[in-house]
């Protein structure tokens, strides 16, 4: 992975009652090196490696549930990838789909941290042949 | 450790991963790679004719390239792992993971390796998402 | 204006393609772009589209096309293309396809790629969506005025036509040699001589084909345009089909082509890829073989029946490789030159006019429609036979001679 740059996107939960723009002038806060640009789900950060990770960590303190990233190839306006440019990327699709998941992870997680455990739901058999039967006897 | 994520690209699992304590290996690191390699310029990602070719390695020149330039991303990353978590019956996977090809033959590099893997069910309800997470987080505080 | 050409596609970035397509586009003034859909349309759209594929990429190609085919998203062209090789895409390409056709009527081309694929290999395609949607006016024009010429140099032949106030005053041809300028010169002297004309009196030119842009400048024409567009203006003009729908199918000697026209302006059009199997040349290396003239074969053919001489010309090598054991068996001549006939209709059905909807009538033209048993085999594979209007081998040179007198 490159040392040079990182660039990061931060997504808010949909169950959050953090706004991008919260996000982003408490990002700008945290170091001076970093290109912050608010986006419609949160901010995309992009800094040197190190500054990134500080970043996400300070982040992760501040709001340990809520806000979720996830490294980006393309530097901030790349205009290989802007939409602007010509309309929405295949990934763009996706990434509304993670978002709207993030509501239940933010629930997992909060969940989780408050104690729960691993507690599998026994699988779905199928019926048996002859409770089956007795049904259709019934009917 | 390093662990592979599948959807390559999911932002969950790669959150998770990380979270967790260990480094997710992903589509975006390796993109990131070609995309500041400014040897080769083939926009917009900069997978190159060559790295079509490296697929072969993965599937045999009557696949579509498409599956084969996928394949000579996910490859090399799938070799470095050293366990891989998944989410099965994922509903979206758009973008470097919209090949349903490309996608089985991901879960079955990942099972050929025999590296320690994790198959975790999409979370369709709130209870779903605690189990999810829990079981995730328990399985990689495993692995250290 | 930049033309907006909406890409519908699976496979193209991980190809190593997608700058290739872009750099076509590009070359001939337009742009790629991508409908937007959010993931909420995605699957309302594959229901509604009633075709389920397992590939999330594939959905998105529907979605986007309903987007188009709802006309919240606006382009001039579609170009749809997905991976060589695979089944699961090239369903989903062809029905897009027929979709996109039936709720819009924007001009449409598919392609399937494999990672080798080229911007050059795109170019007549991606620039005769260009011409079909900036050239509207020009290609709906039907009559040729005062004193024009139309040059058209291919890969097998170059011709050349002289038209003065909607008539055919001088024509000519040749094999292409070498040097494109010379062989059309030649042409051109003799066709102006045939029509009693000097080079002054040559109020425009148009060209096309291979050399056009060469032909272009240096004959300082005032068309230079891919042979798409032109041929089917040609054909229509010939056969007197300007109104109403048509089919136009052209064999020539390195690819092929299938177009169809609604009122003398073509909607959709395939263009084969270079396959010798599936082309002119195979029946010339044929005739080459029988050692008869490449006039005489398709005579020879209609004399013959085709099921006594089983043939393949899905490669030319491997057709080639048919042709010698069929002689070596002893068939006769003529099943063996009617054979070769049917194979190159079958693999014309096959590669080009799958993907178009076959409209009536077929007209078939150049060189190679002249060739009677080959239309006669065309005509069998289609169930319909093609009519075949005089000089149908110079549709080029005419419809460059007819579109050029647009520019008077």
């Amino acid at each position: 992975m490159s040392e040079e740059r990182e660039t990061r996107l931060f997504m808010i939960s949909p169950r959050s009652m953090l706004t991008p723009d919260q996000l982003v002038r408490m990002v700008h806060s945290f170091g001076d090196k970093a290109l912050v640009k608010e986006t419609c789900y949160g901010c995309l950060v992009e800094a040197p490696r190190e500054e990134a990770l500080a970043i996400l960590a300070k982040v992760r303190e501040k709001y340990p549930n809520e806000v979720f990233s996830k490294i980006r190839a393309y530097r901030c306006s790349d205009p290989r990838r802007c939409r602007a440019q010509h309309g929405t990327r295949p990934g763009f699709a996706q990434l509304e789909e993670e978002w709207a998941l993030l509501s239940k992870i933010q629930y997992g997680l909060e969940q989780v941290e408050a104690g729960a455990k691993y507690n599998p739901k026994p699988e779905k058999k199928r019926l048996d042949v002859n409770a089956f039967k007795k049904i259709c006897e019934v009917q | 450790m390093k662990i592979f994520i599948d959807p390559p690209n999911s932002l969950v699992l790669f959150d998770l991963v990380e979270r967790f304590g260990h480094e997710p290996l992903s589509t975006m690191a390796a993109i990131q790679e070609r995309v500041d390699n400014l040897e080769v310029d083939m926009p917009p990602m900069n997978v190159t004719l060559e790295d079509v070719v490296k697929g072969l390695k993965y599937a045999g020149i009557e696949v579509p390239s498409g599956v084969r330039g996928r394949l000579a991303l996910w490859g090399p990353l799938i070799e470095q792992a050293d366990a891989a978590i998944i989410m099965d019956d994922c509903p979206y996977s758009f973008g470097c993971v919209g090949c349903e090809r490309s996608n089985l033959m991901i879960k079955y590099l990942v099972q050929r390796r025999g590296i320690p893997a994790l198959h975790v069910k999409y979370p369709e309800t709130d209870e779903d998402a605690v189990n999810f997470v829990a079981l995730a987080k328990e399985w990689m505080e495993g692995l250290k | 204006m930049t033309i907006k050409i909406a890409q519908l596609s699976c496979g193209t970035e991980y190809s190593s393609v997608q700058y290739e397509i872009e750099k076509a586009a590009r070359s001939v003034g337009a742009t790629i772009v991508y409908p937007d859909v959010s993931a909420a349309d995605i699957d309302k759209a594959v229901e509604e589209f009633g075709f389920k594929p397992r590939s999330p990429q594939l959905k998105l190609m529907i979605a986007r096309a309903a987007e188009l085919a709802s006309g919240r998203y606006e382009a001039d062209a579609v170009f749809i293309t997905t991976c060589f090789r695979c089944a699961e895409a090239a369903l989903v390409r062809n029905e897009l396809r027929r979709y996109i056709q039936e709720h819009t009527k924007l001009p449409v081309v598919t392609y399937s790629f494999t990672e080798r694929l080229k911007a050059s290999q795109l170019l007549t395609r991606m620039e005769a969506l260009v011409t079909i949607v900036t050239r509207k006016e020009l290609l709906a024009r039907e009559r040729q005025t005062g004193i024009t010429v139309g040059l058209d140099s291919g890969s097998s032949t170059t011709k050349a036509v002289v038209m003065e106030n909607n008539k055919i005053i001088g024509k000519d041809w040749t094999p292409s040699g070498a040097v494109v300028i010379e062989s059309a010169t030649q042409v051109l002297n003799n066709a102006l001589e045939q029509a009693g004309i000097t080079m002054d009196q040559v109020e425009a030119i148009g060209t096309t084909g291979y050399g056009r842009f060469t032909l272009g400048q240096h004959f300082k024409a005032k068309l230079v345009q891919e042979e798409l567009t032109v041929n089917s203006k040609g054909a229509v003009w010939l056969a007197n089909r300007q109104k109403g729908e048509a089919t136009i199918i052209d064999i020539g000697g390195m690819d092929n082509k299938a177009i169809t026209v609604r009122d003398g302006i073509p909607d959709n059009f395939t263009m084969g890829g270079i396959c010798a199997g599936a082309s002119g040349r195979f029946l010339q290396m044929t005739s080459n073989r029988l050692k008869i003239e490449i006039t005489e074969l398709g005579k020879l053919a209609d004399k013959g029946d085709w099921r006594n001489a089983k043939m393949n010309s899905y490669c030319s090598v491997f057709g080639i490789q048919d042709l010698v054991t069929t002689l070596g068996e002893g068939k006769r001549f003529e099943d063996v030159a009617c054979a070769a006939c049917h194979s190159v209709a079958e693999q014309v059905y096959e590669q080009q006019l799958q993907e178009i909807d076959v409209r009536h009538p077929i007209i078939q033209v150049g060189g190679t429609s002249l060739i009677s048993g080959l239309v006669t085999q065309i005509g069998e594979v289609l169930g319909e036979k093609p009519i075949v209007p005089p000089d149908s081998q110079y549709i080029g040179a005419v419809g460059g001679a007819l579109l050029s007198s647009g520019f008077l």
